[in-house]
């Protein structure tokens, strides 16, 4: 490793000097791909950034850089290693210190707010983002686009759940650190899909960890990916100090949204500079949980009792679980499912990207983005689709009809109709 | 690099990981998957590909007459990569064309094929013999036939009456009896902002813009025999249709002239490839920067990865080194003057540094040549499951020479053979 690497890692746009305009980002840039609005990562990165500073505030020479959807492609296709989405997301950030922003952008980063709003009143909060007059409304008002894919609220969070459940929320006295895992559930399960996390913790159970589910609030990516940095690093630190005490003591912290784990893995160092013990003690401990599976599987300690589910399923790679650097976890647990036939989309990007997707004057550039994607979904046939990111199954899901799991609820259907078969044998011929 | 805890995930073995997605560990990775093997593909970025004319430079030094004549030319250099690979080049050329072509990228020419001159987009001539079929019209004899460069307005990376001024200044034996310029406005483009190559080629890859585009360049070209060099925009998924719809339109014969980076030629080249070793099941990951290897003596156990908080382990029976030389970032310059290869830490033959420096930038540098000294088998010295392949090894001056594809391609089927390719391939 030289200076120059070393550097850039402390300060990711450092790294644009290595920038040598070969236009290699240029080409696998989704977004560039469909608008002619967005000149791509060359000009609104390393380009643009020779006439940014520190002392020169927003005077950001092209602010098309926020419509830059942060899938962080051009960063892993760029040969010569320049951070350039990472680059581009710091650019966004200091266009909004100085020139603020939205109250659009600032409620739909609020998915805490939200979940505490909604929750109480699901049924209604429902029929609210199901009806087209109330979305209407969304639209002009907000600048949230009526189509724009949302969940919808449980009537109960997770959280709640667990505390009726009477779940750990601290390590007890005689835990063995190594085998508890400290579940990281993101915002997504505990105001949306409760059902992946009690199915998470299913799955972490039968594989002998003790789960523990300590105090958290939403791990603020979508304030990063709005360039909210000071919000966002209120919540970083809060979770830090709820997190860090459990990795230091040796067990691992699960997630099973992989925007929410690459937020604590390297988004809390390379955006929010957060880099003290803390961080970098959550960050090491941190795993996605198709990620940790695999790892038990290549350690032989995986439970590989899984029923066969004998259906066709496409499978979507989510560009945030491709910033992880470590492949597709879920295609290899998958592989270890009689019958499953999981398909690789083989597609860049959803177009969801969190927000981006939702925002009015950007929901026609998503469903661009991710418009092949969505006709792979649908010529599949099949009756569900899987992809690890939450945003990104909504748009799947909104944009084909197809409904969308997270690869870990195959696997606890899995591993359920195991045990069903195990109880009741005559099931086995069905 | 942060420093990493012990715990590592890592992916299912694989028989062989190939370091690098240029043409030499694409086409090493296709055959080896081909042959049956499991094979992995962890590259820090996209390559060369994405640079280059996407037609194959497999020996072409200033004397040489055919391909053929240029290996056997540059296989009496000493240390040159082809004084080992000269017997591999025929075979290795001749499979990459079957399983480009198989993935719906034909090209024309053989090693025998006359080198014949092509014109670049600067309107420079340089001796090409394998093309894409797309760039083929333009080393065909042209006798009486005239050039016509076409530009697209609003599209700034070609220059069609430039390169044509140039092309007329230049010695070009038995080259076209006139060359012209047009510059055509086709639907839409000019009203665009940011129009690269890349987004004209995916232009053209929709049927109906791309009639009314073609319509609109066969109305401005002018009557008479004249073949049409055409910036190397035509499609990147539907380019044989684009290509072939394009000599319908104009009723002549058409060919791509390749343009700055990023090369549509090469992304369709890139993509043939990795849908190949797809298709045999093996896998081919981008952003994967190696950053440590695990080794028992002279045998490399694993590599590890870059990821977003630990590194991932690769663990094979074999590796296979592909990352390039000094322009494809494989091998680093130190300012003391040392020269470092970056995934193994392997010695780097290379020249002094009191010759990096010259008066004419023009001049191919002298780095070029730097590179790895390997065995018969493509090992380097003290690691006996590597091969080394592509423009990482020792000893070519590929700009000059023109060799860079072939000794890819070659050294890729050595390493592959090397590795156990041939065995499953009989099976």
């Amino acid at each position: 490793m030289t200076f120059h690497d070393a550097a850039a890692r402390e300060f990711p746009p450092y790294s644009t000097d290595a920038c040598v305009k070969c236009n290699v980002c240029t080409t696998v840039c989704p977004v560039a791909r469909v608008t002619d609005a967005f000149p791509g990562p060359k000009y609104v990165g390393p380009q643009a950034e020779r006439f940014r500073g520190p002392d020169v505030g927003d005077a950001s020479p092209d602010r098309t850089v926020d419509l830059c959807s942060g899938c962080g492609i051009c960063t892993r296709a760029c040969p010569h290693g320049v951070l350039i989405a990472e680059t581009n997301n710091r650019a966004r950030a200091a266009i909004v210190a100085d020139r603020g922003s939205s109250f659009r952008n600032r409620l739909i980063s609020d998915t805490d707010l939200m979940i505490r709003a909604g929750t109480p009143l699901a049924p209604l909060a429902n029929f609210g983002l199901q009806n087209r007059m109330a979305r209407w409304m969304g639209e002009k008002v907000l600048g949230v686009h009526r189509r724009g894919p949302l969940a919808k609220f449980s009537r109960t969070t997770f959280g709640s759940w667990w505390r009726r459940r009477g779940g750990l929320t601290a390590l007890p006295s005689d835990a063995e650190p190594s085998k508890t895992i400290v579940y990281f559930h993101g915002c997504a399960v505990n105001g949306f899909e409760p059902d992946l996390g009690r199915d998470a913790v299913a799955i972490l159970e039968r594989n002998g960890f003790t789960v523990v589910v300590p105090r958290q609030e939403c791990c603020g990516l979508p304030f990063i990916s709005n360039g909210l940095y000071e919000t966002a690093r209120r919540k970083a630190g809060r979770n830090l100090s709820s997190l860090a005490a459990f990795a230091r003591a040796g067990s691992r912290i699960v997630g099973t949204s992989t925007s929410c784990t690459h937020a604590l893995k390297a988004e809390y160092r390379e955006m929010l500079d957060l880099s003290d013990a803390d961080a970098t003690a959550v960050a090491d401990a941190t795993w996605d949980i198709c990620e940790l599976l695999v790892d038990l599987h290549d350690r032989g300690q995986l439970d590989v009792g899984f029923a066969p589910i004998v259906e066709p399923l496409p499978y979507h790679p989510p560009c945030q679980l491709k910033s992880h650097g470590i492949g597709t976890p879920a295609m290899d647990l998958f592989g270890l499912v009689p019958g499953l036939r999981a398909i690789d989309s083989d597609h860049d990007c959803c177009g969801a990207a969190g927000t981006y997707g939702l925002k009015v004057e950007r929901w026609q550039i998503a469903q661009d983005v991710g418009a092949p994607l969505f006709a792979k979904v649908r010529a599949s046939g099949a009756a569900r689709a899987a992809c690890d990111s939450e945003t990104c199954r909504w748009q799947i899901e909104s944009s084909t009809g197809v409904p969308t799991v997270h690869p870990i609820t195959i696997l606890a259907e899995s591993y359920r109709r195991a045990d069903a078969a195990r109880e009741e044998p005559w099931r086995r011929i069905v | 690099m942060r420093p990493s805890q012990s715990a590592r995930q890592s992916v299912p073995r694989a028989d062989v990981v190939v370091i690098g997605a240029g043409l030499a560990g694409l086409s090493c990775a296709a055959e080896l998957a081909e042959a049956g093997a499991s094979v992995f593909v962890a590259a820090k970025g996209l390559a060369t590909t994405h640079w280059t004319h996407g037609g194959l430079d497999v020996a072409a030094p200033a004397a040489a007459r055919t391909s053929r004549d240029g290996i056997a030319r540059l296989a009496r250099t000493d240390g040159h990569p082809y004084s080992r690979l000269a017997r591999d080049a025929d075979a290795a050329v001749s499979r990459h064309l079957v399983r480009v072509g198989a993935a719906g990228l034909d090209h024309a020419g053989s090693l025998a094929t006359a080198l014949a001159p092509f014109p670049t987009a600067i309107g420079a001539l340089r001796r090409a013999a394998i093309v894409p079929l797309a760039q083929a019209a333009a080393l065909e004899p042209w006798r009486v036939t005239g050039l016509v460069l076409v530009g697209i307005r609003g599209f700034p990376d070609a220059w069609p009456e430039y390169a044509a001024r140039n092309l007329e200044n230049a010695a070009w034996p038995d080259g076209p009896s006139g060359i012209r310029a047009v510059e055509v406005a086709v639907p839409g483009v000019e009203r665009l902002r940011n129009v690269g190559s890349q987004d004209l080629a995916r232009l053209f890859d929709d049927p109906a813009w791309r009639g009314r585009a073609l319509a609109a360049i066969a109305a401005a070209l002018p009557p008479g025999d004249w073949r049409v060099g055409m910036p190397a925009v035509l499609g990147v998924e539907h380019h044989a249709a684009a290509h072939a719809d394009a000599e319908a339109a104009f009723g002549r014969r058409v060919f791509e002239v390749p343009s700055l980076p990023p090369s549509v030629p090469g992304m369709r080249l890139f993509d043939a490839l990795r849908r190949r070793i797809l298709a045999s099941a093996g896998r081919v990951q981008i952003g994967f920067d190696v950053v440590s290897v695990e080794r028992e003596g002279r045998h490399v156990i694993a590599i590890h990865t870059e990821a977003a908080s630990r590194t991932l382990r690769l663990a094979a029976n074999a590796f296979v080194l592909a990352t390039g030389g000094i322009a494809g970032a494989g091998i680093r310059a130190l300012p003391d003057g040392g020269l470092v290869e970056r995934v193994f830490g392997l010695p780097v033959v290379g020249p002094e540094q009191a010759s990096w420096f010259s008066d004419d930038p023009l001049m191919p540098h002298p780095l070029e040549a730097a590179g790895i000294e390997v065995d018969e088998q493509l090992a380097p010295a003290g690691l006996e499951n590597v091969r080394v392949i592509g423009s990482a090894l020792a000893g070519m001056r590929y700009l000059d020479e023109r060799c860079g594809d072939g000794v890819a391609l070659a050294s890729a089927h050595r390493a592959a053979r090397s590795l156990g390719a041939p065995r499953a391939v009989a099976a």
